[in-house]
């Protein structure tokens, strides 16, 4: 059995948790889902509707916030009574902050960041990026179960996810937490003055690269990423120059992204951009320049001045 | 509050220099046993060898008295060299040299990766107990007086505007009783402690180059391993130093490089265009046809040689490897000579240090080995050499051919030199007739990302990263002049000799330009602290770890 740890704040299920029952599906081996938190009913719900064998709520009052040290014990106990033999998580920064302990307590491999799944004989061999995504490595792990993988967010498409005919049983875990034993104490959560985004999550990405030539030229991609319902993002000289946050910056020293549209305005497409998104599913580009390599990847392309198309596309889309 | 740590020597910089030095001294405490001495290695990579960049062909000479078991303790010696090709370019042919200079003979040499070489080494030195900080750069030489007392750690969780983050830790001060100085080429640290005590008075310019190179899998077949091929001529013209290589390893992996003299007259002059233009000439392309490119790097190299080389002794300090310039251009070579003077050093800081006495008079006693020691005796005969092609290539090999028979012998010796970045000519002087368009098919290089490659992408193929958050490590102390001055005169050069795209002149708000520092593209090459006209520029470390990744290189 493979065990999918679902994330969740605030009650809100994580997106990318269904990338990761996607790749868990891949396995072939049945799926469950666990959810943890403290009334988390709702998340429970919506994740039911995978193909898999059960939902586990794992709910207690100390786990109401996320603690690595509350999801470590709570997850060891969880493991220890259902006995995987996978263990498959998103591969975000709350993963990342207890995954490691979590494998560690275990002392269970942990592969991470995985973005392919191979099957060969009796083996199961996960395909992980090194050096910077220029080369995958095929890594296979041994000795006993459970295995923890965390798989790279956009890698597995989370429509890809098999939906079951009916929604899951859902049950309660008795696993119980002694909020005695954690040691984290959370603040309220963090908020910047302004909103910082988490582009990951954007369905829609609008994407401004040097083309734009000026800072008073943004308005035309805000615009444009209104008319779209999408989220405003950059390449690197836009962030440099301090026209938009650092937060909306794609690329290998930015962000990750893979939304379902990725809309590049004069984004020439250096591979530094690149690697930050090209895993979106319809990628769109608008530059001046024909021979630019973004529209090496680009499923649309329009060789032409932005300042001339994007007006054009934002009057069709509020017609 | 600083933290502060005493040992009894110190290591800066872990390259082969560095690493000879430190397994030196573990071999030095096994043979004169007594009170064990307390050694430190720092390393700005994030692991050793992380920053090692060279073609390379190594000289053994030095690894064989270092560690005589070479071969069964495994050194990564990708082949030995089994055929040495040396031709000249014109744009469209190739002339084979009839005989191999014999500076350039490698029988009973080896290629390697000088990442992995440097990398085994520092698991010997690791195995004899010696801590190595890796990702750990210095920033600063501690004095005592005038006498050198170690270096203080970068500080780390500086924000852009130079403010602490939440993850802020000062540096630590590193009080040595010996430093050895090995940062490498250009070294911020020797830079600083040989301005401080003049250490260079009465020592020619030192002349440098800039490598550029890229890591290719090739097609099986299409060179044997152990081939080793230098050019000479095209794409350079007949006034610029410089050559290529193309060093064969097993398995297809293939060494393809690019040297040039940092004195070139020609302020359009580009370094990565002309490694472009030899990869297009026939003889490159036809090896790497198919092949794929698979790292990228560039890395200054001091080829000034004998004359100019510092006092590589004060108090408190001794300097080794390409920090103070120990290579021979002649030969291409200057890893063992790294090695060699990491050794003696060694020796001679243990001395001190058991001697109780790390004064420049006691510490002159390297010096004293270098001159009794087959560094000199490699390094004097071909002491104009470098120098000598600053008067056109055909001269250069006339002296250099000349030198072999005379010694080196020149009526004016040093044969005088002035340091490259006086000799770039002004726009206005090289181009009489205005200045070139960089668009014109004559001077355009077509980018094909197969065999051509434009920098910004090579840089992602060499792994550099920094920590984005952080205040630029290339310091302008005036970047008026770069959109006034230097603008006019020298075209910016900068943006051309700089490997790595770090420097951009963009459309400023005003409609002017201005100059961009693109910092985190940085792979450490030092060529901007060399070469800037104006001697504006200042390549300080960034935070610790930073920098490219040349695994494999």
């Amino acid at each position: 059995m493979v065990l999918v740890i679902a994330e969740q704040r605030e009650g809100k299920l994580n997106r990318a948790t269904w990338e990761a029952v996607a790749a868990a599906q891949q396995t072939g081996v049945p799926v469950k889902i666990a959810v943890i938190g403290a009334a988390v009913d709702a998340v429970a719900t919506e994740i039911g509707a995978a193909d898999a064998t059960e939902v586990i709520l794992v709910e207690s009052p100390a786990l109401a916030d996320y603690t690595a040290d509350g999801y470590v014990s709570a997850l060891a106990a969880l493991i220890g009574e259902e006995k995987p033999a996978l263990v498959f998580l998103p591969h975000t920064y709350q993963t990342r902050d207890f995954a490691p302990a979590l494998a560690a307590r275990l002392a269970r491999p942990l592969i991470t960041d995985v973005i392919a799944l191979k099957q060969d004989g009796g083996t199961r061999t996960y395909v992980r990026p090194v050096f910077q995504g220029k080369l995958n490595a095929d890594v296979t792990a041994t000795g006993p179960g459970p295995h923890f993988v965390t798989v790279q967010i956009g890698a597995f498409r989370a429509d890809g996810a098999k939906r079951g005919a009916s929604a899951a049983p859902t049950r309660k875990a008795s696993v119980t937490v002694d909020a005695g034993a954690i040691r984290q104490k959370p603040e309220a959560p963090f908020k910047e003055a302004k909103q910082a985004v988490d582009l990951s999550q954007a369905e829609r990405i609008v994407s401004v690269g040097r083309g734009i030539k000026g800072q008073e030229h943004l308005k035309i991609a805000q615009d444009l990423a209104a008319a779209l319902g999408a989220e405003l993002a950059a390449s690197r000289p836009i962030c440099d120059a301090g026209w938009l946050p650092m937060d909306r910056q794609i690329g290998s020293s930015g962000q990750t992204v893979a939304p379902k549209l990725y809309v590049a305005l004069g984004i020439s497409g250096a591979i530094q951009h690149l690697v930050g998104m090209k895993g979106s599913r319809t990628i769109v580009a608008i530059n001046k320049d024909p021979e630019a390599p973004i529209f090496e990847i680009a499923d649309y392309g329009i060789a032409g001045d932005l300042f001339e198309v994007v007006p054009a596309l934002i009057a069709e889309l509020n017609k | 509050m600083r933290e502060t740590l005493d040992v009894d020597v110190l290591i800066v910089g872990g390259g082969p220099a560095g690493m000879s030095a430190a397994l030196r001294l573990a071999q030095l405490q096994k043979e004169k046993a007594g009170e064990p001495l307390a050694i430190a290695v720092l390393e700005k990579a994030r692991e050793s060898g992380g920053h090692m960049l060279s073609g390379a062909v190594l000289d053994p000479s030095s690894l064989r008295q270092l560690v005589p078991d070479f071969k069964d303790r495994g050194a990564p010696l990708a082949a030995e060299v089994q055929e040495d090709r040396v031709y000249f370019l014109t744009r469209t042919s190739k002339f084979k040299f009839p005989i191999t200079p014999p500076p350039l003979q490698n029988h009973g040499h080896y290629i390697i990766s000088l990442n992995r070489f440097v990398k085994w080494l520092a698991g010997l030195v690791e195995a004899e107990g010696i801590d190595t900080f890796a990702g750990f750069p210095a920033s600063e030489v501690l004095y005592d007086g005038d006498a050198v007392a170690g270096v203080r750690t970068g500080d780390r969780g500086i924000d852009k505007h130079g403010q602490p983050k939440s993850t802020f830790e000062p540096g630590v001060d590193i009080r040595a009783k010996v430093t050895i100085f090995a940062d490498g080429v250009r070294g911020n640290m020797t830079k600083a402690l040989v301005r401080r005590l003049a250490l260079d008075e009465g020592r020619a310019p030192q002349l440098y180059a800039i490598g550029i190179k890229e890591l290719w899998e090739l097609p099986k077949g299409r060179l044997a391993a152990g081939t080793v091929i230098h050019t000479m001529g095209y794409p350079l013209q007949m006034e610029e130093f410089g050559g290529a290589f193309v060093y064969a390893m097993p398995d297809g992996l293939t060494s393809v490089g690019f040297v040039t003299g940092l004195d070139y007259r020609d302020p359009m002059f580009d370094p990565h265009l002309a490694f472009q233009r030899f990869k297009q000439h026939p003889l490159t392309s036809s090896i790497l046809q198919g092949g794929q490119m698979v790292r990228y790097g560039a890395k200054a190299l001091p080829e000034g040689g004998w004359h100019t080389i510092p006092r590589p002794y004060a108090a408190g300090a001794l300097i080794a490897g390409d920090a103070a310039g120990f290579l021979n251009s002649m030969r291409l070579k200057g890893i063992h000579l790294a090695m060699r003077t990491g050794m003696l050093a060694a020796e001679t800081a243990f001395d001190a240090v058991r001697a109780g006495d790390a004064s420049a008079a006691r510490l002159k006693g390297y010096a004293d080995a270098i001159d009794r020691s087959e560094v000199r005796r490699e390094l004097y005969p071909v002491r104009n050499v470098h120098q000598s092609f600053s008067y056109g290539l055909l001269p250069g090999i006339a002296y250099s051919g000349l030198s072999l028979v005379t010694g080196g012998w020149w009526y004016r010796d040093p044969m005088p030199a002035h340091a490259g970045y006086e000799r770039v000519a002004k726009i206005a002087e090289y181009y009489p007739n205005g200045r070139p368009d960089p668009e014109t098919p004559l001077t355009q290089v077509r980018i094909d990302r197969q065999l051509t490659f434009d920098k910004l992408t090579n840089v992602h193929y060499s792994g550099t990263r920094h920590t984005e958050d952080q205040p630029s490590h290339l310091i302008v102390h005036d970047a008026e002049i770069c959109r006034t001055r230097c603008a006019a005169e020298y075209g910016n050069p900068c943006t051309r000799f700089c490997p790595a795209q770090v420097y951009e002149m963009v459309d400023a708000a005003d409609g002017t330009k201005r100059l961009q520092i693109n910092a985190s593209n940085c792979v450490h090459c030092k060529t901007c602290d060399i070469m800037d006209p104006y001697q504006v520029i200042d390549w300080v470390p960034p935070e610790g770890e930073g920098g490219p990744q040349y695994e494999g290189m």
